[in-house]
C-alpha cells in the first residue's frame, strides 16, 4: 500500500516536473541577419555600411528603371512617352495623366519618387545615428543626404527637412529652407570629401555639382537666381577637377562605361550583383527580344516623341541615341515580325517610325523610336550591367554655358556648348538663345533624367507639345503622393492639388 | 473385452435414444440465427442480450455478434438489448434469420464533446460548440478535412475555388478574424495542437467539434483567436480479443464544367482577329477527366487494458488540367494502454504523412481561355526537339504564350512530408485528481522544384533554361502539463478545475537554390549544370527562424444540478516575438448557461438551454522577430571595382523595427439557445454573436525616411510597417434546426438546416504610431493595363472589402462605356466583397437497406470582380490579340470598344446555390461470418449551381490569391483560377474480422 502511494507521488511529482520544467527561453533569438547590437565594428563593416547607403541611391525602379522618380521626370517631358496600346500600357491612365500633366496625388510613381528619396535619408540618417564620430562619413552621408533633397526639391518642392537628430512627425519646410538646408549641408561637409575619382561615391567634386545644380535652378527654387554662384561653383569643377570629354559619345554608355573619363557620379548597375537599369525592357518591342537575345521579354513602353527625335541634325552622332528604323534578329539579316498586326502602315515586319498615330488608346505597337543611348549586350538580361550617370562632365559645361549666357556673357557660353556639339560632329553655333540651348541639352542629356528640370527653369514645362496641352504652373511641382499625406497629417497638399 | 462391448452396446442404445428424443423435440421448437449491428457504426455489437418476448430463454451474442437461439412455436417476439443502445423488439413470425441494427440512445448516452484539454458532457457546454459525427460529414471526394464540413455548420466558411486538387481550403469561422494574422482555425487532432489540417485523412475521423466563439477557444491562446476545430479519429475497441479491418475504397470520375464562353475561330475573325490558319480549343487541348482511386484501409482492435488503430490511406487524384495531380499516402497509428486498474494511461498518437504534388503555371488556365484559336499547337504540326521553341507555335507578342507548351515545358513539384508524434501520459492519482503531460512534435518538411526547359518562351527560353529547388523545413515542439480536479463540492454542485502549463518551440529553416544557362534539359535535379549561378532566375538563399511560446491556463466548471452551467477559464501567454514590455498577454473567458427545461416545465421543450459567453483571445505576428532593429541583404558590393574578389553582400535593414508591437485581441460576445423539441424530435442551436477585434496586426504604409514612430532615434528604411493598426467589429446569427427520422411511409427522412447573417465587419479605428489613416487600398486587378488602380478601399467607419471605383452609366453607339468619372477621387462604392449570409441544408433519407444523402448549400450578398470579362471581353484594340470571353453579363449590343478599366459594370452578384455533394448507398446483406458490413455507394459533386455570376466559381473570395492572401481585397477572381470539375463517385466500404 505504501508503495504504491509511493509510485503515486513520483509519478504526480514527475509529470508536473515535466509541464514546468519545460518553459523556453523568452529572448528573441535571430538566427538570419545581425541584430544591430551584434554588429562586429571594423573598418571593412562600415564600407559595406557606407556602400550599402549608396545602394538605396542604385535600387530597382530609380534611375534607368521604370514606375518611379525616372519615370516621372521622363514621361512629364517633351522626350519621352509611354503611348497606350488598347490594354497594354493603360495602367489606370497614370502615364497618360502623365505626359498629359494631369497627374493625381494617387498615383503610384509619385509616390515611389518620393519614397525613393525619402529611402536615402533614411538610410544615411541611420548611419549618422550609428556612427556620430567617424567625421569622412558623417560629412559623406550629409552630402548624399542633400542629393536626396536636390531630387526633393525638384520634384515636391516643400518637404519635411529630416536630420539624424529628428523625432516624431517633422513638418515640412517651405522650398526656401530646403534649399538653404541643401545649400548649408554642402558647404559645411564637403571639404571633407576625396577629391580623388570615385564614380560610384560622391566626392569634393560632384558634391559641388549638387550645389552647382541648387544655384543654377535656385530662381525656380527660391525667385532668387544664383546664376553668378552657380558659375564660380562650375568653374572649380572645371578648372581642378580631373574630368575631361570622352572622345565618343557613346563611350559613356556602353555596358562597360565604369573607366570614361567623362562620368562623375555613376549609378554602378550590375546585371548580377545590382539591378535595376532595366530601360531596354521599358523601351524596346516585345519582338526585339531576338534581336538582342534578351533573357526577358522586352515591355513595349516608353518610346521618345517625333518632334524631339526631329531636334537631332542629321550628323548629329547623337542621334544613334534613338532607335529608328527596321529591326531585324541578332543576325541581323532577319526581319523581326509582329504578328498580331495591328494595321499599322509599316505591315507586320517591325519597323520603329518616329511618328506615333496617338498617344492614347491604340497608339501602334510599331510607332515611335526607342532609347537607344545605353549599349544593349547581347543576351542581356532584364537588368543592364552599364552603370547610370547622374552627373556627367557634359552637363557641367552645358551648365556653365548656361549660367554664362544667363548672364549675358554669350561668348564664353558658346565656347562652352560648342566643345559638346564638336564632339557630337555638329557644326559650332555662333548664337545662343534660350530655344538653342534648351535643345542642345535635351540633345545631349536624352534619356539622362534632367529634361523636366531643365523645362521647368526654361520656363517651358507649362507649354503644350504632342498630346498635351497647356499645363498650370502648380504642376511644376508634384503633389504630395497620397499615402504619404494620409500617413501624415500634417502635411499641407502643394497648391493647386 | 466382453466387457467393452456390453459397455458399446449400452453406449448405442442411449445415444439411439437420444437421438430420438431430439427429432422429438424438434418438432416443437425451432432455431433461429442472426447478427446484432451497431446502427451508426455498423460494427458488431457483441455480448447483446438476445430474449424471447415475456420469457427468460435467451442468450448473448457472440464476439462477431452473432447469435443462435431455439424458439418455440408461441413465442412472438425477440428483444435485443444493450447498454447505450435502444431496446428492440422484433416480430418472430416464420423468420429464422435476424440482422439487427441497434441504434444508439440518444437520451441515455451521455455525448461527449471535445473542448480544449478535456472532453465535457454535451449538455454541459456554455460557449458555441457545433460537433458534427461522421454520419453527418458531407459524401464525396474530399482530400481535406474542413471540406467534410462544409455547408455544415452555421458560421463556418469552407470555400475553395476552382478544382485544383492541390489547393487547399480556405477555412473562416465568422467570417474576417484578421488582417495580417493568422485567418484560419486551430486544428486539434485527438488532443494533439497545431499541424496542419492535411495530416489526417477524410476516412479517418469520427468527429469534428468546431469552437466557434472566443471562450471555448480561449483556453487555446494566441493559436486559437480565428477558432479551433477539434478533429476525433476513429478509436480501437476497447473489447478484448476484438479486432476490426474496415476497407473503403472508391473511384471517381472528374470532368471539367462551366468553361467560360470565348468566341469560336470564326467568331474571332470575323471581329478582326488575326487569323493564323488553325482551329484549336485550347481548353480541350489542356484539360482532361481523369480517373482516380482513393482507398483506405483501418485496422483496430484490443486487448485487455490495451488498444490500438491504425490507418492507411492511399489518394491518387490527377487534377482536370492535364499535368496536375496530388498523391497521398497518409499513416496514422493510436496507442492507448491503461496500467494500474487504467488509473495510468498512456497514449501514442503517430500521424505520417507524404503528400506528392505536381502542379502547372496558374497563368496557363488563362491563357487557355484567351489564346488565340487560329492558333495551331505546333508550328508545323508535330514535337520538334530540335526547333528553339520544341516545335511549339509561339509568337512575340505582348502577353502571349501557348497553354500547351506551357504546361509540357515548366515543371513544378512539391513534396511534403508531415510527421506529427505525440506522446501523453495521464494519472489519476485520486478518484478526482488527474495529472497529464503531453510531449508533441510536429514537422513538416517540403521540397518543392520548379524547372523551365529552353524551349520554354516565357521564362525559360532567354536565359537557356532555369531550374530551382527549394526545402522549407517546420518544427514544432509543444510540452504540456495539465492538472484535472473532479468533485461534488456540495450537494448536487459539481466542480472541474483545470490548471495547466504548455511550451511551444516553433522553428523553421529553408533553402533555395537555382541556375540557369543549361546545355540540355536536366530540371531539378542538376541545378550545378547550370551554368549562370547568379543574377536573375538565379539563386543561392538560406534562412532560419525560431520563436517562443509559454502559457499558463486555468478553466473552472461549475454544474447544478445539471440545470445551471458555468465555465471561467484564463490563460496568460508571453511570447519571445513581441517588444519585451509587450510579450505577455491575458486572455480571460467565462460563459455562463442554464437549461430551463430542467427547471421548469417548458411543455414541447425537451431542453432549453440559454447560455452566454465572453471571451477575449490573442494573436501574434506570423513572423517572430519584426520587434528587432535586423541587418538583412543588401546588393553586392565589390569594394574594390577591379578586384573580383572583394565582393561583399551588403547589409541594409529591410524591415522597420517595431518595438511596441503587441498582441491582438479579438473579444467576443455570444448568446445561444439549445433546444428540444418533441423529446428530441426536433433539435437547433441559436447564437447570436458580437465580435470586436483590436490592435490589428498589419504591415501599414508608415513612410520611408520619417523617424520610426515606435523607436525614437530610428528612421523607416522601408514604406511598410508591421504595426498594431486598426480595430474592427462585426456580428452575425448562427441558426440550426434538425427533424430527425420523418417517417414518410417506410422512408425515413432527416431534413437539417442551418443558416449564418452575417453583420460585415466595421473599421472603426485605423491608424499606428499616432496616426490616423483614412484607409487600406488593395486589390489591383493587374497587366496588362490595370497595374495601378486598387479596387478593394477598406475605408474607416466602412465595412472591409468595399469595392471603389466609377460607375458605367451606358454605352455610346460607338461602344465606347460612358463612366461616370476617370479621377480616383471621385470613385464611389460599388458593392462589398463579403458575404452577408450562408446557408446549407443536409438531407438524409433511409429505405431498407438504401440511402441518400445530400447538401444544398449557398452563399449570398457577396460582389465578385470577375476578371476575365474585366480584361478581356471588350472588343477593344487588343481583342485582335486574345480571344474574347462573351458571357451572359457581357453587353453585346453594341459591342463595348473601350479600352478595359475597371468599373462596376465587371463586378458580378456571387448569390449561388449548389448541389454540393449528393450519395445514393446500399448497405448488402452479409451472409458471411467475417464481413460484417458491406456497403455500395455512388455520388456526385457539384451537380449544379444556380448563380447569375458568369465567371468559374461563385463562391465567396474572403482573400487575395495575387497577393499573398490579403484579407483585405476580397471578392477577387482571378485569371488563373482553376477550371471547376464535377465528379462522380462510386465506392464501397466493407469491413471485416
Amino acid at each position: 500500500m505504501k508503495i504504491i502511494k509511493n509510485i503515486k507521488i513520483a509519478l504526480a511529482s514527475g509529470l508536473l516536473l515535466f509541464s514546468t520544467s519545460a518553459c523556453w527561453e523568452l529572448e528573441q533569438e535571430v538566427l538570419t541577419g545581425i541584430p544591430q547590437e551584434n554588429l562586429i565594428i571594423t573598418d571593412e563593416l562600415i564600407e559595406v555600411l557606407k556602400q550599402s547607403a549608396y545602394g538605396s541611391v542604385s535600387v530597382g525602379g530609380s534611375w534607368g528603371g521604370h514606375d518611379g522618380i525616372y519615370a516621372v521626370q521622363e514621361v512629364s517631358s517633351d522626350e519621352m512617352a509611354i503611348p497606350q496600346k488598347g490594354a497594354d500600357w493603360e495602367d489606370g491612365g497614370i502615364w497618360l495623366r502623365t505626359h498629359r500633366h494631369t497627374w493625381l496625388a494617387v498615383d503610384g510613381p509619385y509616390n515611389n519618387a518620393w519614397g525613393y528619396c525619402f529611402g536615402i535619408v533614411g538610410e544615411t540618417n541611420n548611419l549618422l545615428v550609428q556612427f556620430p564620430d567617424i567625421p569622412e562619413l558623417a560629412a559623406e552621408m550629409k552630402i548624399l543626404r542633400a542629393l536626396a533633397y536636390l531630387w526633393l526639391i525638384d520634384n515636391f518642392g516643400n518637404v519635411p527637412i529630416i536630420t539624424e537628430t529628428s523625432l516624431g512627425s517633422i513638418p515640412q519646410s517651405p522650398r526656401e529652407e530646403v534649399f538653404a538646408f541643401i545649400e548649408e549641408s554642402i558647404l559645411e561637409n564637403v571639404d571633407v570629401l576625396t577629391r580623388d575619382n570615385v564614380r560610384i561615391n560622391l566626392n569634393y567634386w560632384t558634391a559641388h555639382m549638387i550645389l552647382a545644380k541648387l544655384y543654377l535652378n535656385a530662381e525656380v527654387y527660391t525667385g532668387n537666381a544664383r546664376w553668378a554662384d552657380a558659375e564660380r561653383i562650375l568653374d572649380v569643377i572645371i578648372n581642378e577637377g580631373p574630368y575631361s570629354l570622352a572622345p565618343n559619345f557613346f563611350a559613356n554608355f556602353v555596358t562597360n562605361n565604369a573607366n570614361s573619363p567623362e562620368n562623375m557620379f555613376t549609378l554602378p548597375y550590375d546585371s548580377n550583383n545590382n539591378g535595376g537599369f532595366n530601360i531596354h525592357q521599358m523601351s524596346f518591342h516585345y519582338g526585339n527580344q531576338q534581336t538582342f537575345e534578351l533573357q526577358e521579354q522586352p515591355w513595349n513602353g516608353y518610346a521618345a516623341l517625333e518632334e524631339f527625335y526631329n531636334s537631332f541634325d542629321d550628323g548629329d552622332v547623337r542621334k544613334g541615341s534613338l532607335r529608328e528604323g527596321p529591326q531585324f534578329q541578332s543576325d541581323g539579316i532577319t526581319p523581326v515580325i509582329d504578328d498580331a498586326y495591328d494595321g499599322d502602315p509599316d505591315g507586320p515586319e517591325l519597323v520603329f517610325t518616329p511618328q506615333i498615330n496617338e498617344l492614347a488608346p491604340n497608339a501602334f505597337r510599331q510607332a515611335g523610336t526607342r532609347v537607344n543611348k545605353f549599349e544593349i549586350q547581347l543576351g542581356a538580361g532584364p537588368d543592364l550591367n552599364n552603370d547610370f550617370p547622374v552627373f556627367r562632365y557634359a552637363d557641367v559645361l552645358l551648365m556653365k554655358a548656361e549660367a554664362a549666357w544667363r548672364q549675358g556673357n554669350n561668348a564664353v557660353a558658346l565656347q562652352f556648348v560648342n566643345q559638346v556639339r564638336e564632339r557630337a560632329n555638329v557644326p559650332n553655333l555662333t548664337t545662343l538663345d534660350a530655344n538653342t540651348l534648351l535643345a542642345e541639352r535635351g540633345r545631349e542629356m536624352f534619356a539622362e533624367g534632367w529634361r523636366r528640370s531643365d523645362l521647368i527653369r526654361f520656363g517651358r514645362f507649362n507649354q503644350p507639345w504632342w498630346e498635351k496641352g497647356t499645363s498650370q504652373p502648380f504642376r511644376n511641382i508634384f503633389p504630395i503622393p497620397l499615402n504619404v499625406i494620409q500617413a501624415n497629417p500634417i502635411y499641407q497638399q502643394n497648391p493647386g492639388y | 473385452m466382453r466387457n467393452n462391448l456390453q459397455k458399446l452396446r449400452v453406449f448405442l442404445l442411449f445415444s439411439a435414444l437420444m437421438v430420438a428424443s431430439v427429432l422429438a423435440a424438434n418438432a416443437q421448437t425451432r432455431e433461429v440465427t442472426g447478427t446484432v449491428l451497431d446502427g451508426t457504426l455498423k460494427d458488431p455489437l457483441p455480448g447483446v442480450s438476445v430474449v424471447v418476448k415475456g420469457t427468460t430463454r435467451g442468450t448473448v451474442t457472440d464476439l462477431d455478434g452473432n447469435f443462435r437461439l431455439s424458439v418455440q412455436s408461441g413465442d412472438e417476439a425477440l428483444v435485443f438489448s444493450f447498454v447505450g443502445f435502444e431496446t428492440y423488439e422484433v416480430a418472430i413470425g416464420n423468420q429464422s434469420t435476424f440482422n439487427i441494427e441497434l441504434d444508439e440512445d440518444i437520451q441515455s448516452l451521455q455525448e461527449a464533446v471535445v473542448i480544449g484539454y478535456g472532453t465535457q458532457d454535451k449538455k454541459e457546454i456554455t460557449s458555441a460548440v457545433t460537433s458534427v459525427g461522421r454520419e453527418d460529414f458531407n459524401r464525396g471526394n474530399f482530400t481535406n478535412p474542413a471540406q467534410l464540413l462544409q455547408g455544415k455548420v452555421a458560421g463556418l466558411s469552407v470555400t475553395r475555388p476552382g478544382g485544383n486538387p492541390n489547393a487547399l481550403p480556405e477555412v473562416r469561422l465568422r467570417g474576417i478574424s484578421s488582417f495580417g494574422a493568422n485567418q484560419s482555425p486551430l486544428y486539434v487532432i485527438d488532443g494533439v495542437i497545431g499541424g496542419t489540417i492535411d495530416m489526417v485523412d477524410p476516412n479517418d475521423i469520427e468527429t469534428i467539434d468546431v469552437l466557434k466563439d472566443a471562450s471555448a477557444g480561449a483556453i487555446y491562446g494566441t493559436r486559437g483567436a480565428a477558432g479551433v476545430i477539434l478533429i476525433t479519429t476513429k478509436k480501437g475497441s476497447s473489447k478484448a480479443g476484438f479486432a476490426n479491418v474496415q476497407v473503403n475504397t472508391f473511384g471517381t470520375y472528374e470532368q471539367a464544367t462551366n468553361l467560360i464562353p470565348v468566341l469560336s475561330p470564326e467568331e474571332f475573325v470575323a471581329r478582326g482577329g488575326v487569323d493564323f490558319g488553325s482551329r484549336t480549343d485550347w481548353r480541350d487541348e489542356v484539360t482532361q477527366s481523369p480517373i482516380n482511386a482513393t482507398t483506405n484501409v483501418t485496422l483496430s482492435g484490443g486487448f485487455e487494458n490495451t488498444n490500438y488503430s491504425a490507418s492507411v490511406n492511399y489518394r491518387n487524384n490527377d487534377g482536370i488540367v492535364k499535368g496536375t495531380n496530388r498523391e497521398t499516402l497518409n499513416t496514422r497509428f493510436n496507442l492507448n494502454h491503461g496500467a494500474l486498474n487504467n488509473r495510468l494511461r498512456f497514449n501514442v498518437n503517430l500521424f505520417l504523412n507524404n503528400t506528392d504534388a505536381t502542379d502547372v503555371n496558374g497563368e496557363a488556365v488563362r491563357y487557355a481561355t484567351i489564346y488565340n484559336p487560329t492558333a495551331p499547337i505546333f508550328e508545323n504540326g508535330e514535337e520538334n526537339v530540335n526547333d528553339q521553341f520544341g516545335g511549339y507555335f509561339q509568337r512575340p507578342l505582348f502577353d502571349f504564350y501557348n497553354p500547351v507548351a506551357m504546361i509540357n515545358q515548366q515543371q513544378f513539384n512539391t513534396q511534403v512530408k508531415t510527421a506529427v508524434m505525440a506522446y501523453r501520459v495521464e494519472y489519476d492519482i485520486t478518484d478526482k485528481i488527474t495529472v497529464s503531460g503531453q510531449y508533441t512534435q510536429d514537422r513538416l518538411n517540403t521540397l518543392r522544384g520548379a524547372s523551365f526547359s529552353r524551349q520554354d518562351f516565357q521564362v525559360g527560353f532567354g536565359r537557356l533554361g532555369q531550374a530551382e529547388q527549394e526545402t522549407f523545413d517546420r518544427f514544432t515542439s509543444i510540452v504540456t502539463g495539465t492538472i484535472r480536479y473532479e468533485d461534488e463540492i456540495f450537494d448536487g454542485m459539481n466542480f472541474t478545475l483545470l490548471l495547466g502549463g504548455e511550451s511551444q518551440m516553433f522553428n523553421e529553416r529553408g533553402f533555395t537554390a537555382a541556375s540557369t544557362r543549361f546545355l540540355q534539359d536536366q530540371g531539378w535535379n542538376n541545378l550545378g549544370a547550370g551554368g549562370l549561378r547568379l543574377g536573375p532566375g538565379t539563386e543561392m538563399s538560406s534562412f532560419a527562424n525560431r520563436a517562443v511560446l509559454n502559457s499558463a491556463f486555468a478553466r473552472a466548471n461549475f454544474n447544478y444540478r445539471n440545470i445551471y452551467f458555468l465555465s471561467a477559464s484564463v490563460r496568460s501567454e508571453t511570447y519571445s516575438g513581441f517588444g519585451s514590455d509587450n510579450q505577455t498577454g491575458y486572455f480571460p473567458a467565462v460563459s455562463l448557461g442554464a437549461d430551463l427545461s430542467q427547471a421548469l416545465d417548458m411543455g414541447i421543450f425537451n431542453q432549453f438551454k440559454i447560455r452566454g459567453s465572453f471571451g477575449i483571445a490573442g494573436q501574434r505576428p506570423q513572423e517572430p522577430t519584426l520587434a528587432l532593429a535586423i541587418f538583412q541583404n543588401g546588393n553586392r558590393i565589390p569594394l574594390d571595382p577591379d578586384n573580383p574578389n572583394s565582393v561583399f553582400v551588403g547589409i541594409n535593414q529591410t524591415t522597420n523595427p517595431n518595438p511596441q508591437l503587441k498582441w491582438e485581441t479579438t473579444t467576443e460576445y455570444n448568446f445561444g439557445l439549445d433546444y428540444g423539441i418533441f423529446n428530441g424530435k426536433v433539435t437547433g442551436t441559436m447564437d447570436y454573436w458580437r465580435r470586436n477585434v483590436a490592435d490589428l496586426l498589419f504591415n501599414t504604409f508608415i513612410g520611408r525616411g520619417v523617424p520610426n514612430p515606435f523607436l525614437p532615434g530610428a528612421f523607416n528604411r522601408v514604406d511598410n510597417t508591421w504595426a498594431n493598426v486598426a480595430d474592427f467589429e462585426s456580428s452575425g446569427f448562427e441558426f440550426l434546426a434538425s427533424v430527425n427520422n420523418i417517417q414518410l411511409g417506410s422512408v425515413s427522412w432527416t431534413p437539417s438546416v442551418n443558416f449564418t447573417i452575417y453583420q460585415r465587419p466595421k473599421i472603426t479605428s485605423l491608424g499606428a504610431g499616432g496616426i490616423q489613416l483614412p484607409e487600406l487600398r488593395a486589390g489591383v486587378p493587374g497587366a496588362p493595363g490595370q497595374n495601378n488602380n486598387p479596387i478593394v478601399w477598406n475605408r474607416l467607419g466602412e465595412r472591409i472589402g468595399d469595392f471603389y471605383g466609377p460607375r458605367t452609366l451606358g454605352v455610346t453607339e460607338g461602344g465606347e462605356l460612358i463612366n461616370t468619372t476617370n479621377n480616383p477621387d471621385d470613385f464611389e462604392r460599388l458593392g462589398n466583397a463579403l458575404p452577408t449570409g450562408d446557408f446549407g441544408f443536409s438531407n438524409t433519407f433511409i429505405y431498407g437497406s438504401w440511402d441518400l444523402n445530400f447538401l444544398l448549400r449557398g452563399s449570398w450578398g457577396h460582389m465578385i470582380y470577375n476578371s476575365f470579362r474585366g480584361f478581356y471581353e471588350n472588343a477593344d484594340g487588343a481583342s485582335t490579340t486574345w480571344n474574347s470571353v462573351i458571357t451572359n453579363n457581357t453587353p453585346t449590343s453594341p459591342l463595348v470598344t473601350s479600352t478595359p478599366t475597371f468599373s462596376d459594370l465587371y463586378l458580378e452578384r456571387g448569390d449561388f446555390l449548389r448541389l454540393d455533394n449528393l450519395q445514393i448507398g446500399y448497405n448488402v446483406a452479409s451472409r458471411s461470418n467475417n464481413i460484417s458490413n458491406f456497403r455500395l455507394y455512388a455520388g456526385v459533386q457539384n451537380l449544379f449551381t444556380i448563380t447569375q455570376f458568369s465567371g468559374v466559381d461563385p463562391e465567396v473570395r474572403w482573400t487575395d490569391s495575387a497577393d499573398d492572401n490579403n484579407p483585405l481585397a476580397p471578392g477577387i477572381e482571378r485569371r488563373n483560377t482553376y477550371f471547376l470539375p464535377r465528379i462522380w463517385q462510386l465506392g464501397l466500404t466493407i469491413s471485416i474480422k
